[in-house]
């Protein structure tokens, strides 16, 4: 299909050129791109306006936090990271070829101050490396704009501790976020995603617990308004025994809104010990609301722990019988029903922001 | 002058094979200041009688009446028959979570106000009085943080349905087994809760199993309730009757 063609022919820069198994990259994209399983990622949405939007210009995105000691600002990478994924991204290995340059942070000690990104149209790629041990504060703000992209790698090292919390919120006409993290051993890594629909969202998200013991959590709310659209990819793997993963999506999608949540969980041989659950629950606000979620899950281990679970529903009728008998009438108490469901997965420093623009409410989180 | 009146009343459930009669002309009146214990044996039809009044959906009412301060209940939604005055506690509250109980509290009693074109109640002096409510029936005041009955034991959540009863204060409680479950302690504290509500200007209806309960709640009138008729009415001691014989002398 010509769909999933990369606009012009990259130029490889030479730090990539390193990347293993790389190969003539250009065609080994061509390839990852046009897999059947990659296919199946964009079966939803159309992916041409994504690939084409690859090689747009792109501006650096605001930064603040970044002037503390123990974190360093590069405007340049020297290596790929071991997270990169020719298979699950080509997108964004594309993106990183097209870009003039890759924003590099390293942060090798506890920052006291979190790091801002605010990324006001199309970003450049950005690579953040913890160091082992230590623990940061990574929050970030989307404000697309027309054909925006953000492609974010983080690398955690042994022991290393990242919250990360992350609201998309705007109403671009098309907004894509891909997010790759890799967990060295004992690393935690945790993302509170705030999300509404926009012209068509996407949002690809590739955990890889590489290394005994590491802990992953995902906790996403979404709402789809009438006529929007979000697309959420996750893929996580377990590479290493004794890790332990936990995601919780809630989305709400109003009547005549799309959502697609694709969650697929790998547990390679050898992850002996894993404990991964996946929990996605969707509210329809209406007949005409759309939503494909599919779970998958491979599994090539025994001794694991694992649920995965999708409902698609609407607003409990006794729930709505309970609230209403107590004289609050129907819209009212919709509506508490709708915020309560959201806000189960609405928490940490973007919180305030989210709860305002998602349920319409100031007030407490979870 | 009658609080709640239900006159031959039927009403079905609707089940996956149809519409399947469970109240079969049904007679209650209740009068301001009055206690009515209804007892009877499982599924004669004590919960759908609370349910068809309070409105719930996957009844149909077949013919009959039912007014409350003689205005009609069967035509209103449930949100205006609480509006006008009608409280169910419920025999299984369900759990909200995301919705805190101090918020849906708030909303409660915001609707309640507005309906009967009140000032909605500041929100400092609405606090404190939920608060030693909460108190009052041992409940701990870090619930109201949490979501609508999320978390609570059995006994939590009926004591919350009392804790909306005396914060609400309805024209008419219909309080449905909301003794079941509950520790001696527990039923004592929900006992004493009731007879605070109680007033000259009020009713309640209480449906239950144990004879035990009116011990601490005494009723003015003691129904039985069996395949969806009532089929003998008295005072307290026919629960004493029938705590000692059981139902079977009477059908
Ligand atoms: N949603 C429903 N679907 C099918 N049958 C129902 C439903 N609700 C009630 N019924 C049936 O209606 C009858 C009366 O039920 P109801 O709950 O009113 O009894 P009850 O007197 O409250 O019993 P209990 O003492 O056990 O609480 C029962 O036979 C029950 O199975
Ligand atoms: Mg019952």
């Amino acid at each position: 299909m010509a769909d999933l063609t990369l606009p012009t022919t990259l130029a490889v820069p030479e730090w990539l050129a390193t990347l293993p198994d790389s190969g003539a990259l250009p065609e080994v994209l061509e390839q990852a791109l046009n897999s059947p399983a990659h296919r199946e990622r964009w079966k939803y949405t159309k992916p041409a306006p994504f690939v084409a939007a690859t090689q747009h210009p792109m501006i650096d995105p605001q930064i603040s936090g970044e002037t503390q000691s123990g974190v360093v600002l590069r405007q340049s990478i020297d290596a790929p990271l071991a997270g990169f994924d020719l298979e699950q991204g080509p997108e964004a290995i594309a993106r990183l070829c097209y870009a003039d340059r890759v924003l590099t942070l390293d942060i090798s000690a506890s920052a006291n101050e979190p790091i801002v990104i605010n990324h006001a149209g199309n970003t450049r790629p950005m690579v953040i490396r913890v160091a082992a041990g230590v623990s940061l504060t990574l929050i970030e703000n989307a404000n697309a704009g027309d054909n925006a992209q953000q492609s974010i790698w983080i690398e955690l090292a042994p022991n290393a501790q990242v919250q990360h919390s992350r609201n998309a919120l705007d109403d671009a006409p098309s907004h894509w976020q891909y997010l790759n993290v890799r967990l060295q051993a004992g690393a935690h890594y945790q993302l509170n995603n705030h999300v509404t629909g926009c012209g068509s969202r996407r949002q690809d998200i590739h955990i890889i617990m590489d290394g005994q013991g590491a802990d992953a959590t995902l906790v996403s709310a979404g709402k789809i308004e009438r006529g929007k659209a979000l697309d959420q990819q996750v893929t996580l793997e377990h590479r290493q025994p004794r890790g332990q993963s936990k995601q919780t999506v809630h989305n709400i999608v109003a009547n005549g809104g799309k959502c697609t949540f694709n969650g697929r969980i790998h547990i390679h041989e050898g992850a002996a010990g894993t404990n991964a659950q996946l929990s996605n629950k969707n509210l329809g606000m209406g007949e005409h609301a759309t939503i494909n979620t599919k779970p998958e899950l491979e599994i090539y281990t025994d001794d694991v722990s694992c649920s995965h679970g999708a409902t698609v529903g609407t607003i409990s009728q006794d729930a709505l019988f309970y609230l209403t008998s107590r004289g609050i009438d129907r819209t009212d108490a919709e509506g508490l029903l709708s915020q309560g469901f959201l806000r189960q997965c609405i928490d940490g420093p973007l919180a305030d922001q989210a709860l305002a623009t998602l349920t319409g409410k100031a007030g407490e989180a979870a | 002058m009658s609080l709640l009146n239900v006159t031959d009343l039927h009403a079905s459930v609707i089940t996956d094979d149809g519409a399947q009669p469970i109240l079969k002309g049904l007679t209650l009146n209740v009068r301001p200041g009055e206690v009515h214990a209804i007892m009877g044996p499982n599924g004669s039809g004590k919960s759908t009688l609370a349910n068809v009044l309070a409105g719930r959906p996957g009844y149909t009412v077949d013919s009959g009446t039912a007014t409350l301060t003689e205005r009609g209940l069967l035509e209103l939604e449930p949100f205006e028959r609480a509006q006008l005055g009608l409280f169910l506690a419920f025999q299984y509250p369900v759990e909200i979570p995301g919705v805190s109980n101090m918020e849906f509290l708030k909303a409660s009693i915001d609707s309640l106000a507005r309906a009967r074109g009140d000032e909605q109640p500041n929100t400092a002096t609405y606090m404190k009085q939920v608060r030693e409510l909460a108190a009052s029936l041992d409940l701990d005041p870090a619930f109201l943080k949490r979501g609508v009955n999320e978390g609570f034991s059995g006994g939590e959540k009926k004591r919350n349905e009392i804790m909306q009863l005396l914060l609400l204060q309805p024209k008419l409680a219909l309080l449905d087994e909301t003794d079941s479950g509950l520790d001696i302690d527990a039923l004592k504290v929900v006992a004493e809760g009731v007879n605070r509500y109680r007033s000259a200007n009020n009713g309640v209806v209480l449906i239950t199993h144990y004879q035990r309960l009116l011990d601490y709640i005494v009723p003015d009138f003691v129904h039985v309730l069996s395949n969806g008729k009532i089929i003998e009415s008295g005072d307290k001691s026919l629960a004493l009757e029938l705590e000692a014989k059981g139902y079977a002398w009477l059908t």
